[in-house]
């Protein structure tokens, strides 16, 4: 035992104990409000209380002289995003400024250059491609794709996922993050926040691997007032929280769980949660499905997204195929033919291979359609409830009611007293 | 009741670890012994907001909210509990006058027992902490053995939980002294507390790419050593600007970390306050 003493409170100290830190002012230190005088300027306050303020486009503009920024679509925990031209392409896109604080952070700038040329590399229809990356003055920035739909957040709340959107949502997801994670990319902040669905019903996932270049780590929405105690992360893996050197892509499959969950169910899986077929109408196979991908140990959840996608797909299709049958005469398969040497003749199809090839083709078409018809439903259906789409101005349901019953009394009253008239 | 699953459904139902059907209520596999339950999960913090189901992610709140029934994922709780804090409960042991040898086995029977019994569910309201649940089970099981019970020796079934005691003894021997027993069990769980929150948040900025940042602030989390912000800009190649900022979101992560790993032991987060008086009393001379 060493001899060392705090100066601030005289404890002693020891190397073995609190990694040779005062144990008593470390407990201090997590007691009681936080200081406010503890907060620089500049820093992020509790949530709720400030948010990091976005730059103007004005002040903006002078340093990306080949966007045309036109407005601010959202501020974020890492930074703000903006809706811009490329005057040279004429092609629309999102600029991402990180927040001031988390670039100034000492040895950002080198992280922010490994990471970021990696996920620049990233091109799936299912993740929202980055086309240019850097820092210009005192701003990093990202470049990226736009995507003109809503988020999965806005889509949960407008309760506008049937379970065969949420399928459907789900496979996608889980392509996206196969191919990522083939690449040795993981996310680490899945959530309903980062993933957007366009009109057209195709996902996109946002801010792939960035929690990483930030240094964030997920929160929750949830504080008190008193405390600022650390909520739970919704959609966070255990081993994020217990084990972070550990985490590897299966915390991805855990929080693609959790938004499995909530889509089917509206709710999170807290604590002693109900398997989803208890509190909607599904299919109880999906229930060992989703539970297995909320395993709290990796190694018993399913090890890869595609395992994931597989099982979700085949649960999917047998639905489908016990089902009255209201759909065409099943395709007969057709192998593709093997590819023969280039010197030699390709023979002509035949009638029939060409007829198989334009009805397979036919099913495609009709189930993407419904796919996307499906979820291209919610989304419009979603945009509606949030204001998005300008549409008719719609009266309330009660309001209707209310209107009609007054109609009818007053057709009523009008019949009676020309009844009486004559 | 709710129907089978393999009756309701065409597919196979199965253990994750094991190909055997069972029923997908919350249950554990039988095969073979497996001890692996097919549960959902808990969250390593506090759900913070209204009403008392909010709570129920942390580790002690599921064990307290078990009842009658599902005990599987309160007995997982009460695992993970126990296999965060059994030093404090060595140390208690030690200070008792058990000797080394014996302790190892006095410890893993002790949670042998708790485990396998459902006292967890009779823990009266006044007694809403896990600290202060374990410590009386101890008092309880070590008076037991004192009245003829046999402690489970080594090698003797299978251990209850997964223990490397090969330390322990060293890290007892370098711990101040502190005769009352109950009193060194406090103060050791104060500091099994504050590691597990240390080692949790370097961790986490090591896997973040920050560990030198670490590595150079932390001893600002009691207050520094002095040095100042400009000190730690040169070494960091930054500025003092950015040192304070970084600062002050390592001191709010830190918060964060440790009143979370506090409230996984606290029935309700109305008592995380009072848990940090008392563990900070348990550190005083």
């Amino acid at each position: 035992m060493t001899s060392l003493s705090c100066p601030r409170c005289g404890t002693a100290l020891a190397e073995n104990q609190a990694q040779g830190l005062c144990p008593r002012c470390l407990l201090e230190a997590a007691g009681g409000p936080q200081s406010q005088a503890d907060l620089p300027a500049s820093a992020d306050a509790p949530q709720g209380s400030r948010r990091p303020s976005a730059p103007t486009i004005e002040q903006l503009a002078v340093f990306f002289p080949s966007l045309q920024l036109e407005s601010l679509i959202a501020v974020g925990g890492m930074g703000a995003v903006y809706r811009a031209t490329q005057t040279s392409l004429g092609r629309t896109v999102a600029l991402k400024i990180l927040h001031g604080e988390i670039a100034s952070e000492p040895g950002f700038a080198e992280r922010f250059q490994r990471e970021a040329r990696t996920l620049a590399t990233l091109s799936h229809p299912g993740i929202v491609t980055v086309h240019d990356f850097g820092s210009t003055g005192p701003h990093f920035y990202f470049v990226m794709e736009f995507v003109d739909g809503v988020n999965l957040r806005q889509m949960i709340r407008a309760k506008s996922v049937p379970s065969a959107a949420a399928l459907e949502l789900v496979m996608q997801i889980c392509d996206a993050l196969q191919y990522a994670h083939d690449r040795g990319v993981v996310h680490r902040d899945i959530k309903p926040e980062n993933i957007l669905v366009e009109r057209s019903g195709r996902v996109k996932i946002l801010d792939f691997g960035l929690s990483k270049v930030v240094g964030a780590q997920p929160k929750s929405p949830l504080l008190t007032r008193t405390h600022q105690v650390m909520g739970t992360p919704h959609y966070m893996a255990p081993e994020q929280w217990e084990k972070p050197l550990e985490v590897d892509h299966r915390a991805d499959i855990y929080a693609l769980g959790v938004v499995f969950y909530e889509l089917l169910t509206g709710e999170l899986p807290l604590g002693r949660f109900a398997p989803p077929s208890r509190k909607v109408l599904i299919d109880v196979r999906l229930d060992e499905v989703v539970l297995r991908t909320l395993d709290k140990e990796p190694r018993l959840r399913y090890q890869q997204a595609s395992e994931l996608r597989s099982e979700v797909e085949h649960i999917s299709s047998s639905a489908v195929a016990e089902a009255p049958p209201a759909q065409p005469p099943p395709i007969p398969s057709i192998q593709p033919a093997p590819p023969l040497p280039p010197e030699r003749e390709v023979p002509p199809p035949t009638p029939g291979q060409r007829r198989a090839a334009r009805l397979l083709q036919r099913a495609r078409e009709r189930q993407a359609a419904s796919r996307e018809s499906r979820i291209g439903a919610a989304v419009r259906k979603t945009e509606t409830a949030v204001g998005t789409l300008g549409g008719p101005e719609r009266l309330p349901g009660p309001m209707i009611g209310l209107i009609v019953y007054f109609g009818m009394c007053m057709a009523l009253i009008v019949v009676v007293l020309l009844f009486y008239s004559f | 009741m709710r129907r089978s699953f393999a009756r309701s459904t065409p597919g196979r139902a199965r253990c994750l670890g094991h190909s055997r059907r069972f029923s997908p209520t919350l249950r554990p596999c039988k095969s073979n012994g497996c001890r692996e339950f097919r549960t959902g999960s808990y969250h390593g913090g506090v759900e913070t907001g209204s009403g008392a189901d909010q709570f129920l992610t942390t580790r002690w709140s599921i064990v307290r909210a078990a009842g009658g029934q599902d005990k599987t994922l309160a007995r997982a709780a009460l695992a993970s509990l126990c296999q965060s804090y059994w030093y404090p409960l060595y140390a208690f042991v030690r200070r008792k006058g058990v000797a080394a040898q014996d302790a190892e086995d006095v410890v893993q029977g002790f949670f042998a027992q708790v485990l396998a019994n459902d006292n967890f569910l009779r823990v009266a309201p006044e007694k809403g902490r896990f600290r202060s649940y374990l410590l009386v089970c101890a008092q309880n099981h070590l008076a037991n053995l004192r009245d003829g019970e046999k402690a489970q020796k080594r090698g003797e079934g299978r251990a209850a939980l997964d223990i490397d005691f090969s330390s322990a003894d060293t890290r007892f021997g370098l711990e101040a002294t502190v005769e009352d027993p109950n009193r060194a069990f406090e103060r050791a769980w104060a500091l099994a507390l504050l590691e597990r929150a240390l080692v949790g948040l370097e961790q986490e900025y090591r896997a973040s790419d920050r560990g030198a940042l670490f590595d150079v602030l932390k001893p600002e989390l009691t207050g520094g050593t002095g040095a100042g912000y400009a000190s730690y800009a040169a070494r960091l190649d930054s500025n003092e600007a950015a040192i304070k900022v970084a600062v002050h979101r390592l001191r709010k992560r830190y918060r964060e970390r440790l009143r979370a790993e506090i409230a996984q032991t606290v029935a309700d987060e109305s008592e995380i306050e009072a848990e940090i008086r008392d563990l900070f009393a348990a550190l005083g001379p």
